[in-house]
């Protein structure tokens, strides 16, 4: 009987202390973005713009018309399924920089089924989609499999895989897979079956490139979150990053969870290419990815590598870069003061410090009153 | 292939790989410097773009190059300090903070650029000039040395000097033991009475400014002008070649050597009938097998030590 009940004052205890945490990170993310957006405030007080109307535009802007709502939920679902990608071998503290090289895998795959093979409808859309996962998984493999079984830095191999992949695919798109008599650069356009969706056609509103792939994205995070906090190999992939050590202690085998985080998170990027091309451009474009690849980096980041909370991070922040987009614009002040934000907030999250002292103190606080 | 062999063999190309290889060595020096004091550079990147955009401007509106140069390296030694604070102060990881710097580095500049010269692309409509050349008496009259060196920039004599520099300062002096110290194990270089906080600030200063160094070549080396996010990953580069270069100044200057030999000739061969990106693509594809060689053999020494923070 008393066993249960310290059981229980134990449980309450911890259960508090988790609120507890759950409320100090949740106020520290606030805090942070404020900080940041009060950082960019300054900058443009300082060089002369009036901060009040560019903000304006960027936080209102976003929503005032359909096709804008458009723009940015297609941002934000690349944005997201990248931040999805590095989140995943971030939970086993891998560093892998490699969504880049992911990404422009998974996007040559799905192009080069969606223009050159013909299937029936529905499949037509799907096989691409997991063609993209693959040749994004076997991407991150590579890495994976070079840090796990041989301890080679996954920092070095991912950049080197980066440079790599970004020069193959420039060379494809300008040479092999041009399209033929066209002045631009740019491929044969997808078969029509293979395209995802269009929003538009499901609210009859015009919302831009918007498509079916925002509905994949979430679908990803949850089966993502689900994976992480649910499954055998998430648990093992968590025990990896918290402490590998003591999960090689604990039986589990450390080297496999790090190879398993890299693929995964490869096959997520894959769809994120899978994205652009099936959804967005429909056909490959030279510098697809552009600078997505390191935002993917600050939207796990924000998000602390939790997938659901991901999403809200990507939606945030795509928020904010279409946002930059409009304020550009419509005032003299120019998108890049998003970017700045974007590194402010990287540099806050990253100063880890920063909340372990805020909850230390509050904990003191705390064991002081009782 | 005898057209390739004409090409390389030429003194003209070696020339090219002497400038191409100037921003990469630099940096990589930076980074090695980094990287033996314990905290890992992942911002030369940033520092470079930095050091290029400041340089470029303050040469621009105040005339004079030095002056330019000057302040594009502080800043970016600046910037060195900013990681190694966040590092040591608020225990940032490393390389989420270095990714961090660069991102404000090319929003920063990008922002700069645009509100100073109403420009997005760069700072063409500003005149800053060029660092100075540097002429030896009686070298031109050398076959091929001559042509090979004549005319280079005053940075790329600096970048070549950089490694015996480099490699003085690890193994010669005082201070390059302290940092080696450091870098290798804070806790046993701290019982000794080593200032370790003090090293790793001084380490990454230095870094940074040899970053900003490459920096201001690639905006006064022989542009004279900023372009935006015109580092173009050289930073990224360079990193690889540090650990390329197995940590040591002669390795990681032949990697670097190695990486701008492999740019120029890219470029070179771009008026063959070869695909340019095809064959830039050959330095990375090489490091990745290095990486792979050098960490499997490592393994086998080691009796396989594989956790997830080895590196």
């Amino acid at each position: 009987m008393t066993a249960t009940l310290v059981e229980t004052e134990d449980r309450r205890a911890y259960r508090a202390t988790r609120r507890r945490d759950l409320a100090v990170d949740l106020s520290m993310t606030l805090a942070t973005i404020l900080a940041a957006l009060a950082i960019g405030f300054v900058v443009m007080l300082a060089t002369g713009k009036d901060p009040v109307r560019a903000y304006e535009a960027m936080l209102t802007g976003p929503l005032e018309r359909s096709f804008r709502v458009g723009r940015w939920l297609e941002d934000a679902t690349t944005l997201t399924l990248l931040g999805l990608s590095v989140a995943i071998p971030f939970r086993a503290r891998q560093i892998s920089l490699g969504a880049e090289s992911q990404l422009y895998a998974g996007a040559l795959a799905a192009a080069m089924v969606a223009i050159f093979v013909p299937l029936p409808p529905v499949v037509a859309v799907i096989v691409p989609l997991v063609a993209a996962a693959a040749a994004g998984a076997g991407m991150g493999l590579v890495p994976g499999a070079m840090k796990a079984r041989l301890g080679a830095n996954e920092i070095v191999a991912t950049l080197m895989l980066n440079a790599i992949a970004v020069r193959v695919y420039d060379y494809l798109v300008n040479g092999p897979l041009k399209q033929p008599g066209s002045t631009a650069v740019h491929s044969d356009p997808i078969r029509p079956d293979s395209a995802l969706t269009p929003l538009q056609e499901w609210f009859g509103v015009p919302l831009g490139r918007a498509n079916t792939g925002f509905v994949l994205m979430l679908l990803t995070a949850v089966a993502l979150w689900l994976l992480i906090t649910r499954t055998p190999l998430g648990y093992r992939i968590r025990m990896t990053g918290s402490n590998p050590d003591f999960a090689e202690y604990g039986g589990i085998r450390v080297p496999r969870a790090i190879e398993w985080s890299f693929v995964i998170g490869g096959a997520v990027a894959g769809l994120a290419g899978a994205h652009l091309v099936q959804g967005v451009y429909g056909r490959l474009e030279p510098g697809l990815a552009g600078s997505l690849a390191f935002e993917g980096i600050v939207v796990a980041l924000l998000a602390r590598n939790n997938p659901l909370v991901v999403v809200v991070a990507g939606l945030f922040y795509s928020y904010l870069r279409s946002g930059g987009d409009i304020m550009e614009q419509q005032t003299d002040v120019g998108t890049e003061i998003v970017v700045v934000i974007q590194a402010v907030i990287v540099l806050l999250v990253t100063a880890q410090a920063l909340p372990d002292l805020l909850k230390r103190r509050i904990a003191r606080r705390q064991a002081g009153v009782r | 292939m005898s057209s390739v062999l004409d090409v390389v063999l030429s003194s003209a190309f070696l020339a090219a790989v002497l400038r191409v290889a100037t921003p990469y060595l630099l940096a990589a020096f930076g980074g090695l410097v980094a990287e033996r004091a314990g905290i890992s550079n992942i911002g030369l990147e940033g520092q470079m773009l930095s050091a290029a955009c400041t340089g470029a401007l303050v040469a621009g509106y105040s005339g004079s190059v030095t002056a330019g140069a000057v302040c594009g390296i502080a800043v970016a030694a600046l910037l060195g300090l900013l990681l190694a604070a966040l590092r040591l102060e608020l225990g940032a990881d490393a390389i989420i903070a270095g990714i961090g710097l660069n991102l404000l580095a090319s929003g920063a500049t990008a922002y700069t650029v645009f509100t100073f010269l109403d420009d997005k692309g760069g700072t063409s409509g500003l005149k800053s000039g060029t660092l100075p050349t540097v002429a030896l008496p009686g070298i031109e009259s050398i076959p091929v040395l001559g042509d090979v060196l004549s005319g280079q920039n005053t940075v790329t004599w600096l970048a070549f000097l950089a490694a015996p520099a480099v490699a003085w300062l690890f193994y010669r002096t005082r201070f390059g033991f302290h940092l080696r110290a450091v870098g290798e194990m804070p806790e046993a270089a701290a019982s000794v009475g080593i200032a370790v906080r003090r090293v790793q600030y001084a380490g990454l200063a230095l870094s940074g400014a040899l970053a900003g160094l490459a920096g201001v070549f690639l905006s006064m080396g022989y542009v004279s002008f900023f372009v935006r996010d015109m580092t173009a990953g050289r930073g990224f580069i360079a990193l690889a070649a540090v650990f390329l270069g197995g940590l040591r100044p002669w390795g990681v200057f032949l990697a670097a050597l190695g990486f701008g030999a492999a740019e120029a000739l890219a470029v070179q061969l771009g008026t063959l009938d070869v695909p340019p990106q095809l064959v830039s693509t050959i330095p990375y594809a090489l490091t990745l097998v290095a990486l792979a060689v050098y960490a499997w053999r490592r393994k086998r020494r080691g009796a396989g030590e594989v956790t997830a923070a080895s590196m």
